[in-house]
């Protein structure tokens, strides 16, 4: 009994503390129910807390005596929460949950009839506030903000003329060379840029490649097609292309049907490609950008065509299928580092140079992660958690 | 005959006339092999198994129809264990090439066989275009991006709706996905919102799943027309009355059982040979340089 | 200027939405969202410049009879038929679960799917020649590859489990271990590389949409 009272005020306390009034939707009528002690008059009082996550009740009985809390949700039946003694007139309820109906009666404790208080209430969903600032991402904030400063930091230091070494590519330095080739035999270069949309970011690093491909082809004089699955890559790819021709100094070999749409479905889009590359028999194939599962009968069937073929993705699940089928591969970010590549631009290849600095700290950070969880130290760990 | 349609010498339509043989030949006469479950699969059963008759969860159709020889089986076993045991399911549709059919071909399939009532068993809610807007949302309010069901009915009418607003008021979600709409539901509606989820992947996306259940971010990974199958077994294991209606997956299994098996022949069978031309070859050389 | 203009935009908006992911005030979230809706209404007027490029390019090929111009001549087809059906049987189509019933369904159903589900199908084969090609024994490398391959292949299916009972545990630990590490260091690289291709779009640096 002592233990329940201190209990009890521990409860109250607390929530005296918190309590604040929300009138808006409590409804004090009482419940209709059979068995109604009438020798007892007795008041419950209801107020939600601030953030409507528990129901404080309160009560008066006219006469000293034992009461019993009872408590129905949505279904309407009502089951105990709670026995008291005269002593004590409120109880804090905590298992509520949002949008629900609660009501609430108090029983004679010692006759079981209903004294006729009652209260009613549903519990609102709470208001959102609006935050300037997102603090559970504070950590992505921190490490983009570093990130940027690494990249602006080597992309000044190339604009000062510094040298800066990139490794080599096999893929990239197999461009040209896949170019002339189909210069050579007199057939031509199919590039296909992938099967996501412009704003798949891949896409967009394959836009940077096809510019750089369409230069030669028009250096070349080389047939260069560009079928497409998304329209929104079909325009994209048509004014890229439209300019290294012009860059190149041969507008007049460009066309609009160079660069044309196919369909926006996966697989029809796949069969299109498929049968190009079986009649038309390109002898360079490119397949950079965003590919899922049709990208092993793309490259199969280049493959089985006599292509020179050039493949790069980052969705690590084609990565095996283009090793396996395609002549070189640009594997993840080397996708990315193809324009600085291709271009040697100082500013682009300081970026490189900036992601590859981030890289190593990110390396020497997961170690220290690995050392410190291993340690039993999880707080580390804990911050690059993603919310 | 070009040296690109050779491989060691053979020619690839042989290759795959012999994996047609061996994809035909289960199918007309079924193995029977044994699939073991694994503990990936088993943490949705298990879960499924733990809901109370009432509970609710959700069930989208992320697919089209090419992968639906390894997702349908899944969706079917799913819906058939939740029936089971009285477990409410609200279905959605969120790809956009034929996510709409696949559930309703799931839905005509699997609702006969219960006795169960749209609208108070089941709902399905259609589909919705937006991928992760649509996922937001849903964890505010699902009669935002739903405001009626397929037969057009608006949610406040139907009497399971009633009780399922958000994400809080289901279980758990289960999405049967195709390229990156999985990972959606793992980055987004579990790590931002604390909704369980299970995936069901096609077995080429399977792989990169791994990393999310490595790290907590999926209850269950359904991997393939294997993680179909495995789950057809763990429901005729526990309900012997479902087991003849739940064997697709469980068929094929047979057929990608011979069929790998042809292509491990081949494999052994390419080093064999290319292990015999190099020595031939290494012969020859020494020979030459002796002369 | 028109370059300087499609600069600047690609900035405001690329910088906004970075800005968004951090900050919740009223009304970032809401532009952020209409950002999204943007991209779906363009997306609708440049299905229209697709579909005038598919019918210029494949009309092309019929009207200069070019090597395979009856695949063209289908392809058309298929696109007016289909097109013509869905707009025509729209107000008629039925709502429930069970019940559409109309010939856009009809076609769907019975022609799109299976085509679809035939052009998946060809994945099995392709797998066949191009495992065939690529395991060879060549290094040491190669050999714990084909080792390694041949292992995952067993335990993945019913039979391996009969031939070679360990194979299911002993994949589980490949796919789980040193799959997954690999994984992990490319996705970790290809997501700087993302974030750097993205950071240099922003800045202008880079403009490969020009």
């Amino acid at each position: 009994m002592i233990r329940l009272l201190l209990a009890v005020s521990i409860i109250l306390a607390g929530s005296l503390a918190e309590a604040q009034t929300d009138t808006n939707h409590i409804n004090t009528d009482s419940i209709d129910v059979l068995l109604a002690d009438s020798t007892v008059t007795a008041t419950l009082v209801l107020q939600l807390s601030e953030d409507s996550t528990r129901i404080l009740l309160d009560w008066t009985t006219g006469d000293s005596i034992n009461v019993i809390l009872e408590r129905a949700g949505n279904d309407s039946v009502f089951a105990t929460i709670g026995s008291f003694d005269p002593t004590i007139t409120s109880f804090t309820d905590s298992g509520v949950s949002p949008g629900d109906w609660y009501m609430y009666r108090l029983l004679n404790g010692d006759s079981m009839k209903d004294l006729g208080a009652g209260a009613s209430v549903e519990v609102p969903f709470p208001i959102e506030e609006s935050r300037f600032f997102r603090t559970e991402r504070t950590n992505a904030l921190l490490l983009f903000l570093f990130y940027a400063a690494t990249i602006v930091g080597y992309i000044s230091i190339a604009k000062r003329g510094a040298q800066l070494f990139i490794r080599k590519i096999a893929g990239l330095d197999a461009v040209d060379e896949a170019v002339g080739r189909a210069t050579e035999m007199g057939r031509k270069v199919l590039y296909i840029p992938g099967i996501m949309s412009v704003d798949n970011i891949q896409t967009v690093a394959s836009m940077s490649i096809l510019g750089y491909v369409a230069g030669k082809t028009a250096s070349y004089g080389t047939n260069l097609e560009v079928p497409n699955k998304d329209p929104l890559v079909l325009a994209t790819a048509r004014e890229v292309v439209k300019e290294a021709y012009l860059k190149a100094g041969r507008p007049d070999y460009y066309n609009d049907d160079m660069v044309n749409y196919v369909s926006y479905d996966q697989f029809a889009f796949t069969a299109a490609i498929q049968g190009l590359m079986t009649r038309e028999k390109p002898a360079t194939n490119f397949l950079i950008g965003s590919f899922y599962a049709e990208s092993l009968i793309m490259a199969e069937a280049g493959n089985a065509s006599g292509a020179i073929q050039v493949a790069g993705t980052a969705e690590l699940a084609q990565l095996p299928f283009f090793v396996v089928a395609c002549d070189y591969t640009l594997i993840g970010e080397e996708l990315y580092a193809a324009s600085a590549y291709l271009s040697r631009e100082p500013l682009i290849l300081g970026s490189i140079k900036g992601q590859d600095l981030a890289k190593a700290v990110l390396v020497g950070l997961i170690i220290l992660g690995v050392i410190l969880s291993t340690s039993g130290q999880q707080w580390f760990a804990d911050f690059f958690i993603q919310r | 005959m070009s040296d690109a349609m050779k491989i060691g010498g053979i020619d690839k339509r042989w290759v795959y006339l012999l994996v047609a043989i061996g994809a035909l030949i289960p199918i007309i006469k079924p193995l029977g092999l044994p699939v073991l479950s694994t503990p990936a699969v088993e943490a949705l059963f298990e879960k499924i198994e733990s809901l109370e008759p009432g509970d609710v969860i959700m069930l989208s159709f992320d697919y089209g129809p090419s992968s639906a020889p390894e997702l349908d089986p899944m969706a079917e076993s799913i819906l058939r264990h939740c029936f089971q045991r009285d477990i409410s399911v609200v279905v959605v549709a969120l790809f956009p090439l034929g996510g709409d059919n696949q559930a309703k071909i799931a839905l005509n399939k699997i609702v006969p066989e219960f006795p169960v009532v749209e609208g108070e068993d089941y709902v399905y809610l259609g589909y919705k275009d937006g991928g992760l807007a649509v996922l937001r949302r849903m964890a505010e309010d699902i009669s935002i991006v739903f405001p009626q069901d397929n037969r057009g009915i608006p949610l406040e009418d139907i009497p399971l709706m009633q009780r399922v607003q958000n994400y809080s008021d289901t279980e758990l979600s289960v999405s049967l996905a195709t390229g990156i709409m999985g990972e959606w539901w793992a980055i987004l509606v579990n790590a931002q919102f604390g909704q369980p989820v299970a995936v069901g992947a096609t077995a080429v996306s399977a792989p990169k799943y791994y990393a999310y259940l490595k790290a907590g971010q999926m209850l269950s990974l359904l991997g393939g027309l294997k993680g179909a199958a495995e789950y057809e077994t763990l429901i005729g294991e526990h309900y012997p009355e479902l087991k003849e209606r739940s064997q697709i997956a469980t068929r094929g299994m047979d057929v990608q059982s011979i069929v790998h098996l042809i292509i491990i022949g081949f494999i052994i069978l390419g080093n064999i040979v290319y292990l015999i031309s190099r020595s031939e070859r290494t012969r020859a050389g020494g020979r030459l340089a002796s002369k | 200027m028109r370059r300087q203009i499609a600069v600047l935009l690609c900035f405001l908006t690329g910088f906004f939405v970075v800005v968004a992911f951090f900050i919740e005030q009223d009304p970032i979230p809401d532009i952020n969202e209409k950002l999204d809706e943007l991209l779906v209404i363009v997306f609708a007027f440049a299905l229209v410049l697709g579909v005038v490029s598919f019918l210029q390019h494949h009309s092309k090929k019929i009207r200069r009879r070019d090597k395979g111009w009856t695949s063209s001549v289908i392809s058309i087809s298929s696109l007016v038929i289909m097109a013509l059906l869905g707009i025509f049987e729209s107000s008629i189509r039925g709502t429930g679960v069970i019940g559409d019933r109309t010939t856009f369904d009809w076609v769907f159903n019975w022609v799109f799917t299976p085509l679809q589900a035939t052009m998946f199908s060809l994945l099995a084969f392709m797998i066949a020649s191009a495992a065939f090609r690529a395991f060879r024994i060549k290094n040491i490398e190669a050999a714990v590859l084909m080792v390694a391959a041949i292992i995952v292949m067993l335990g993945r299916v019913s039979i391996g489990q009969v031939i070679f009972p360990q194979s299911l545990a002993i994949s589980e630990w490949i796919m789980n271990n040193p799959n997954l590490a690999a994984q992990r260091g490319i996705l970790i690289g290809a997501a700087l590389g993302a974030a750097s291709m993205a950071i240099r779009v922003i800045l202008g640096i880079e403009r490969p949409y020009m």
